[in-house]
C-alpha cells in the first residue's frame, strides 16, 4: 500500500488545520452559513435532512487494518456506531456533530486517510477494480497511476473550480469492475504490441438526467504522458463547460455538444503544447510509487483443499459463498473474498463499528492486513489462501457477515434516498429491504444467477440506476413516492444504458414487478444463458406483457 | 476595498476606462478586452500603459492579438466558483508568456488565495475586512503536488532531489 512520507503528513495535515479554522469562523458566527457552505463542501462535508455528513475518501478503495479500526472508531466515538461505504469507494458518516468534525479529520490524518474532493466541483476521489493487484485477469495493477492522479489533482490550483464535479475510474483488468464508461473521464490499462503499457482514454461518461456512456479518444496512451493529456482534457472541460446550468455541466455535455472528433481534436492541440513540458512528475517518482504496490510475497500454493471440499459438500451455504463470494487470483492457492454487506433485510452498504473491528482483524489474520472497498458497497479481503477459507467463513458468518450472495439479485446498489438525502424523491433503502426479504431463499438466488439490481431516490443517480440490469428510479408523483422500473442496463464492459419499462408503482408494486420481471427471465432463458443476455435477445415486450398485462 | 499582493510585485495604480471615454496622455487605463481588440490603435497611442479588463467567458485565443501590447490583466470572477478565471491566468502566463501584473477582482474569497498565486495571479481586489483572511490564507500550505506560476516546484520533484531527501526522511 502507498504510505505517507513526510510532505503527505505536512499536506493532509495542514488541510485538517484548515479546515479547524474555518469551523471556528463558523461557530463564532464568522462565516454565514453561505459563506461556509462552499467551504465544507470542499471537504467532504454536507449538510443532510437530519444532520451533517461526513465524506471520507478510501482512494482507490484500498484500505489496511489499521485504517479500518479507525473507521470503527470514528463510527463509535463519532456517529450512532455504524458507517455506510458508497458505491464510490467512500465511506460515509451521517451523524457526525460540526464541533467535532476537525477532529475527526485529524484522527483520520493521523492514519494517512482524508476527505479531501470527496464533494465540490474538483476531481473527486479516484475509482477502481476492488481486487486491483490481485486479480488473475489483470494486465497490470491500477493503483499506482490512480496514487500518480490523486496527487496531482490534489489542491489543483487550476482545476478546483470546475463547472462541476469530476469523477475519474481506472481498471487494469479486461473485465470492468470499476464502470469506467460511466465516468466523466474513464481509463483501462493496456498493453501495447511492444511490450509497453499505456491507457485507453474514454470521456463523457456519466449518470444524471443525462446518462451518457463515455466514448473513446484514444486507444493507446503512454504512461508518460498521462498526466499532461488529462491536464489538457481538464484544461479543455473548465475553460468550455456549461456554467448557465448545473444539469448541463457535466463533460458528458460538453463532449455531445462538440462531438468526441472535436474535443478530442482540442484536447489534442493543447496537449502538444504540454506533453513535452514534464507535468510535475520525473520517473524517479513514478518508480517510487509503484514500489509500494508491489505484489505481496505469497507461496505458491495448491488449489486443492480437501477441508475445503468437505465442508462445501456438507454446507450448502458455505458451498454458496465459495461460488459467489470468492474470485479467483494471481497466485495460485488464493483468492480475493468478498464480504458481503447485503444481508436479507438489512442497509445496503452500512456496517458496525464492531463489524468493521472484525474485518480488521480478519485482515491481519488472513489478508496480508489489507481490505478493499468495491463500488457495489461490499468489502474485499484480497489474497486469501483457499486452506483459510473454512476458518475466515465461520468468523464472517457468526458476525452477520456471511452472506453468500455477491454478485446476486440480493447484492443491491441503493443510494441513502430520503432516510437520509435532502434531495430525495422517495425512500430506496427500504425497497432494497423489501426485495432481499422478498428472495430470501439462496436455491433460488443461485437459480437465477447472476443480476444487479440498482436503486436510486432521485434522477442524480447515486445509486446508478441507469447501469442496473434492473433499475429501479423514485419520482415523485403528485406529492407520493413513485418508482419506475428500468431493464437492461450495464456497468460493465458492456456498459449500456437502461431503458424505461412503462408506468411507475408503489413502495409493493415495483417489488411485485421486480419479481415478474424475474419470472419471465426464468421461464425464457435459454441454457446458461444470464439475465442481461436474456434481455438483450427478448427485448423489452415479453417484460412489459408480464408486468402491465395484456389488453 | 483592499489590495491584496500575491507576488510581492510592484501592483499598478489604474483607472478603468468609462464607456465611450478617450484616455488621457500618458494615462495608466484598463479597458474591456473586446474594445481592445476592436479599435486600439488610438488607445495604444495616447495612453500612457494599457491594461486589459478580461472577463472569464473570453476565450483565450481571442487574447493572441493583444497580450504583446498590454501591460496588466484584470480578470474579472462573476462568482468565486467560476473556475475559467484560473485557466485564463494560466494561458497568460503559459501559452502568451505574459510577465505582467495579473489581478484577480470580483468575489474571490480568501481561502482561494493559494490557488489564484499559484495560477498565476499576482494581485487580489478585496473588501478590507478580509485582507487578513487571505494574507492567513497564503500561509497555510508548506508545499504542493503541483509545480505552479508562483514558482513552486511540485513535491514529485522535491522528493528526488538532494534538500528533498533530507527533508522527506
Ligand atoms: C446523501 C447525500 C448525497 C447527496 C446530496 C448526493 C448528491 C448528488 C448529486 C446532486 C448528484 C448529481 C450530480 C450531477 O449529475 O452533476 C450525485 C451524483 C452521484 N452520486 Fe451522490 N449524493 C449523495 C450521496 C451519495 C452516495 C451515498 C453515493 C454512493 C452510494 C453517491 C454516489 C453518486 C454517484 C456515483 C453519482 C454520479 C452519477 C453520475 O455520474 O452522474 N452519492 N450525487
Ligand atoms: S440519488 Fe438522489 S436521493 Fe439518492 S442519494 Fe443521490 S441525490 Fe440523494
Amino acid at each position: 500500500m502507498y504510505a505517507y512520507d513526510t510532505f503527505d503528513h505536512a499536506l493532509v495535515n495542514a488541510r485538517v488545520a484548515e479546515f479547524r479554522d474555518q469551523v471556528d469562523r463558523r461557530m463564532t458566527g464568522e462565516l454565514t452559513e453561505e459563506e461556509f457552505r462552499p467551504l465544507r463542501l470542499m471537504n467532504g462535508l454536507y449538510l443532510q435532512l437530519h444532520a451533517y455528513m461526513l465524506r471520507v475518501a478510501i482512494p482507490y478503495g484500498t484500505l489496511s487494518s489499521v485504517q479500518m479500526r479507525k473507521l470503527a472508531h470514528v463510527a463509535r466515538r463519532y456517529d450512532k456506531g455504524y458507517g455506510h461505504f458508497t458505491t464510490r469507494q467512500n465511506i460515509q458518516y451521517n451523524w457526525p456533530k460540526l464541533s467535532e468534525t476537525p477532529d475527526i479529520l485529524q484522527e483520520l490524518a493521523d492514519v494517512e486517510m482524508h476527505a479531501i474532493q470527496t464533494s465540490g466541483n474538483c476531481i473527486r476521489n479516484v475509482t477502481t477494480d476492488q481486487f486491483a493487484g490481485a486479480t488473475a485477469d489483470e494486465v497490470a495493477d491500477p493503483r499506482p497511476y490512480a496514487e500518480l492522479i490523486r496527487q496531482w489533482s490534489s489542491f489543483h490550483p487550476e482545476f478546483s473550480f470546475l463547472p462541476r464535479k469530476f469523477k475519474i475510474a481506472i481498471t487494469g483488468a479486461q473485465e470492468d469492475r470499476a464502470a469506467v464508461k460511466w465516468h466523466d473521464i474513464g481509463l483501462v490499462v493496456k498493453e501495447n504490441k511492444e511490450g509497453e503499457i499505456g491507457f485507453e482514454v474514454l470521456a463523457g461518461g456519466g449518470m444524471g438526467r443525462t446518462p451518457v456512456i463515455a466514448k473513446t479518444m484514444r486507444d493507446f496512451l503512454p504512461v508518460k504522458d498521462l498526466l499532461s493529456y488529462l491536464e489538457a482534457m481538464l484544461r479543455v472541460y473548465n475553460e468550455q463547460g456549461r456554467r448557465d446550468n448545473k444539469y448541463k455541466a457535466r463533460i458528458k455535455i460538453l463532449v455531445e455538444a462538440m462531438g468526441v472528433e472535436e474535443y478530442t481534436r482540442q484536447v489534442e492541440e493543447e496537449w502538444e503544447k504540454i506533453r513535452h513540458i514534464p507535468i510535475d512528475v520525473p520517473d524517479e517518482e513514478v518508480a517510487r510509487i509503484k514500489s509500494f504496490f508491489a505484489p505481496p510475497p505469497l507461496a505458491v500454493l495448491s488449489d486443492e483443499v480437501a477441508e475445503v471440499d468437505d465442508l462445501a459438500a456438507k454446507n450448502f451455504i458455505f458451498k454458496s459463498w465459495l461460488a459467489n463470494n470468492t474470485g479467483r487470483h494471481k497466485v495460485p492457492g488464493y483468492v480475493n473474498a468478498t464480504i458481503s454487506l447485503k444481508p436479507h433485510g438489512g442497509i445496503p452498504g452500512d456496517a458496525s463499528d464492531e463489524q468493521m473491528d472484525l474485518v480488521a482483524d480478519l485482515a491481519d489474520a488472513f489478508s496480508q492486513s489489507e481490505i478493499r472497498v468495491s463500488h457495489e458497497q461490499n468489502l474485499i479481503l484480497p489474497h486469501v489462501a483457499r486452506k483459510d477459507l473454512p476458518a475466515l467463513w465461520a468468523k464472517l458468518d457468526a458476525a452477520g457477515l456471511g452472506t453468500p450472495n455477491a454478485g446476486l439479485l440480493t447484492d443491491i446498489i441503493a443510494c441513502p434516498g430520503l432516510d437520509y438525502c435532502s434531495l430525495a424523491n422517495t425512500r430506496s433503502i427500504p425497497i432494497a429491504q423489501t426485495i432481499t426479504e422478498r428472495f430470501d431463499d439462496l436455491k433460488r438466488l443461485m437459480d437465477i444467477g447472476p443480476l444487479k439490481i440498482k436503486i436510486s431516490g432521485c434522477i442524480n443517480s447515486c445509486g446508478h440506476h441507469h447501469a442496473g440490469h434492473i433499475g429501479i428510479l423514485g419520482v415523485d408523483r403528485k406529492g407520493t413516492e413513485n418508482y419506475q422500473l428500468l431493464l437492461g442496463g450495464s456497468g460493465a464492459e458492456d456498459a449500456s444504458k437502461a431503458a424505461i419499462l412503462g408506468p411507475g408503482f408503489d413502495e409493493h408494486g415495483i417489488v411485485d414487478a421486480v419479481e415478474k420481471v424475474v419470472a419471465v427471465y426464468l421461464g425464457e432463458r435459454e441454457d446458461g444463458e444470464e439475465f442481461l443476455a436474456a434481455y438483450r435477445r427478448l427485448g423489452p415486450d415479453v417484460f412489459k406483457e408480464a408486468v402491465y398485462g395484456s389488453h | 476595498m483592499a489590495l491584496i499582493n500575491l507576488t510581492g510585485i510592484q501592483p499598478i495604480d489604474y483607472t478603468a476606462l468609462a464607456d465611450e471615454a478617450k484616455p488621457g496622455e500618458g494615462e495608466t487605463i484598463a479597458v474591456p478586452v473586446a474594445q481592445l481588440i476592436e479599435e486600439n490603435a488610438d488607445l495604444f497611442a495616447t495612453a500612457g500603459s494599457v491594461g486589459a479588463i478580461i472577463g472569464t467567458e473570453t476565450p483565450f485565443d481571442a487574447l493572441g492579438d493583444i497580450v504583446g501590447k498590454i501591460d496588466f490583466a484584470v480578470i474579472e470572477f462573476p462568482a468565486f466558483g467560476d473556475g475559467r478565471g484560473f485557466s485564463l491566468a494560466v494561458r497568460l502566463r503559459k501559452d502568451f508568456g505574459f510577465k505582467g501584473e495579473i489581478r484577480a477582482v470580483g468575489p474571490v474569497i480568501p481561502d482561494q488565495a493559494l490557488f489564484l498565486l499559484r495560477a498565476g495571479f499576482d494581485t487580489v481586489e478585496a473588501s478590507g475586512e478580509r485582507k487578513a483572511a487571505f494574507e492567513a490564507a497564503l500561509e497555510r500550505f508548506p508545499a504542493f503536488y503541483q509545480s505552479d506560476f508562483g514558482g513552486q516546484v511540485s513535491v514529485a520533484h522535491t522528493r528526488h532531489s538532494a534538500e528533498g531527501q533530507r527533508k522527506a526522511s
